[in-house]
């Protein structure tokens, strides 16, 4: 279970401070498919950043699982990043010069999984991902932008995370293939209890989550809920 | 309960290994200019690592050579040139006072004229540079030369050996004269024990005798063999035995017993040099510093081994800090090329390192891949850099030399005195075999020297990347965001 207890992160330039996340505070049990929608600059990104351990928050806590993410050190939080979050990052972010499949395995090698395993949950990620076998020994910047989203998808899942955390994930996507990814990303909330949070801007897919969140002038409000 | 069935121990190394190499290859042109950049600087580090230790290995040779022996001459004594005032048995008994001292074996050196210059016209004795200022003394002998003076001598001594008479010109032929030496043990000047290859030596050599040794050449020059006679300023000489010094010059000359010497030369208590074994190499310093205060620094120098070998030592050794100091600044400069291509990749790499450590990289992970990286372009560098030393080490060290002992070569021959410089006028002087003693020094690359030089190339790439490495732990994860 995520919870987020009045969370605050600002920016301070000259004499001006800027809040982007603003008292933040909502819960999310260990299976929820969600989404917050905003517009450019509302604050999602940082608020994932947060969530996601990457920056600190100047006020307020994170809790996962009842552990304080405030009170981890810098080799706790890349413990949790390494063992508790998949991220989907909106630019990719991968790897260059290794493999689609050398990529996917990276977060395994961080978490000591032997190369045998390692490979062959990458392929079977992959696969769940729609990527073609013959692409997967491909250098990822040799990928078309929505193939390498899907690599950034698998790669998020590699580790088995508790919570997934995607910024745009379907933004890159043709429209069949993000709704395979949407299917995914549900099915795994459903099936696995992974939480899985998605930033968009696509009304459409954030109907399809179970719980829709607004994000406004640093300020979170719940639009709509569809599972308890 | 997957993760646990999947979790195995950690095989990191091999994997950040792997991506390290791959890394050092992702743009072939900046691989390609830094590993030729680094092997230029580790190749000519190799090298003066290499030539370093030749010198070393040569200087060490020398001293060796020269071992334990210290020369006493008198002050400003050439030589059979030069003046000052001689050394005497009293000298010889201070010396062998003073402490650490061994031996001391005093010499005295005479210079034989070949009876037959008088018969030609030729001046009694044919003067060289110098004349006959020196302590050393000429007589006539019954034996010829065994070697020419060639073109050097002939040029050297022409000055005295034309004359005009009653209006013709008159040209003498030079001949070299044959060094003898009187001395109190059966060593030559420099110490070292004499080679007899035949016959016996003299016996009791602090006693008058007219038991003389002769060179090979010299006694094969006047058909001379263990047991014939010749003669020293009419006195008769029986030759017991014949020597090698090992050198056409060395092999000119004759050996005496001291008293002997001394009692053909007409000055009983004179001798030409001492020649003083210390106990050890670590007292030779101290023992030559106590000798020359006990002597005089106005009446005796003293120096170890000769003169010209402590000018080739010199030399040597000033090779020797400037190889060294090239080798340190090459590796600097390795180390310097590898700091700033690493920082520079750092820089270029900053939002992938942002999201390896957004996806859980540890700081040590990231750190050692950017050091492994460093020593995959190292590895290159090292490699084409070991060959470059292989061909250049040779011919850095003789440029080294060369330039370094030209000047001390220069306007030398005809010798440092003290002892008998190898022939006389014209006879080319010891430099002649310490320009040899330098000219060979041979630079090639060792096991050793390589394993050495590589270590240390290895320690300042570590070094060298160790700055970027730590900067990669200040990269925040949140990079990875910027500019989304």
């Amino acid at each position: 279970m995520i919870e987020v207890k009045d969370l605050v992160r600002q920016f301070t330039s000259g004499d001006r401070t800027i809040k982007p996340v603003n008292g933040v505070s909502f819960t999310l049990e260990a299976g929820s498919f969600a989404s917050i929608v905003g517009k450019s600059g509302s604050g999602k990104s940082t608020l994932l950043s947060l969530l996601g351990a990457l920056d600190k928050p100047s006020g307020g806590d994170v809790l996962v699982d009842g552990v304080s993410l405030a009170s981890l050190s810098d080799a706790g939080r890349t413990a949790y990043r390494r063992k508790d979050i998949g991220f989907v990052f909106q630019q990719f972010n991968l790897v260059p010069n290794l493999s689609a499949l050398e990529n996917v395995m990276l977060p395994m090698e961080f978490a000591g999984v032997s190369r045998a395993a390692r490979k062959a949950r990458a392929q079977a990620l992959l696969e769940r991902v729609q990527l073609d076998a013959e692409k997967h020994g491909r250098k990822a910047n040799r990928l078309s932008g929505g193939e390498q989203q899907r690599v950034a998808i698998a790669r998020a899942l590699a580790n088995e995370p508790k919570l997934i955390l995607a910024d745009e994930p379907t933004g890159n996507l043709d429209e069949q293939t993000g709704e395979h990814i949407i299917a995914l990303l549900s099915s795994l909330a459903r099936e696995q209890g992974t939480t899985v949070l998605v930033v968009t801007h696509d009304r459409g897919l954030a109907r399809m989550t179970e719980r829709r969140f607004r994000l406004q002038q640093g300020r979170l409000e719940e639009e709509a809920r569809t599972r308890s | 309960m997957i993760r646990s069935r999947w979790i195995r121990p950690p095989g990191r190394i091999v994997n950040v290994v792997a991506r390290s190499i791959g890394n050092a290859f992702r743009n072939w042109i900046r691989t390609t200019a830094v590993v030729a950049v680094l092997a230029v600087a580790i190749g000519l580090a190799l090298a003066m690592l290499v030539s370093n230790q030749a010198v070393e290995s040569k200087v060490g040779e020398l001293n060796a050579s020269v071992g334990t022996v210290l020369t006493v001459n008198p002050a400003g004594g050439q030589g059979f040139d030069g003046g000052g005032e001689p050394l005497t048995s009293a000298t010889a008994k201070t010396a062998a006072a003073v402490p650490e001292v061994t031996s001391v074996v005093a010499t005295k050196q005479l210079r034989l004229s070949p009876a037959s210059s008088s018969s030609t016209g030729q001046a009694a004795v044919p003067g060289g540079p110098g004349g006959f200022g020196g302590q050393g003394t000429s007589v006539s002998t019954s034996l010829q030369p065994a070697v020419a003076a060639g073109t050097l001598g002939n040029r050297n001594n022409s000055g005295g050996q034309t004359s005009q008479y009653g209006g013709t010109a008159q040209t003498r032929t030079f001949q070299l004269p044959i060094t003898a030496t009187g001395t109190g043990a059966e060593v030559d000047s420099s110490g070292k024990a004499l080679n007899i290859t035949s016959g016996t030596g003299l016996g009791d050599y602090t006693a008058k005798s007219t038991k003389a040794l002769l060179g090979t050449t010299l006694a094969q020059k006047n058909n001379l063999t263990v047991g014939s006679t010749f003669t020293i300023d009419g006195t008769t000489y029986v030759v017991a035995g014949l020597f090698d010094a090992g050198t056409e010059f060395g092999n000119n000359a004759v050996y005496l017993t001291l008293p002997q010497a001394q009692a053909v030369a007409g000055t009983p208590d004179e001798v030409s040099s001492l020649v003083v074994t210390v106990n050890s190499m670590e007292n030779v310093d101290a023992t030559r510093t106590a000798l020359q205060t006990a002597l005089g620094s106005g009446k005796a120098d003293v120096t170890q081994g000769t003169r010209g070998l402590e000018t080739a030592v010199s030399s040597l050794k000033s090779v020797q800090n400037i190889s060294l100091i090239a080798f340190i600044a090459s590796l600097a400069t390795a180390g310097l090329v590898i700091l700033f291509i690493m920082i520079l990749l750092v820089r270029e790499r900053r939002r992938e390192i942002g999201v390896l450590k957004a996806i859980g990289a540890p700081n040590r992970t990231i750190g050692l891949q950017f050091v492994l990286e460093s020593l995959v372009l190292v590895v290159m560098g090292s490699v084409v850099g070991a060959m470059i030393a292989a061909f250049a080490s040779n011919g850095i060290a003789a440029a080294l030399v060369s330039s370094n002992t030209s000047s001390a070569s220069t306007g030398r021959a005809g010798g440092p005195g003290g002892g008998f410089p190898g022939g006389g006028p014209g006879g080319g002087g010891f430099l002649g075999g310490a320009g040899a003693l330098l000219s060979s020094v041979n630079a090639s690359v060792s096991p050793g020297v390589l394993g050495l030089g590589l270590a240390a190339v290895f320690a300042v790439a570590v070094l060298g990347s160790l700055v970027p490495a730590l900067l990669t732990a200040r990269i925040r994860p949140i990079e990875v965001l910027r500019g989304e």
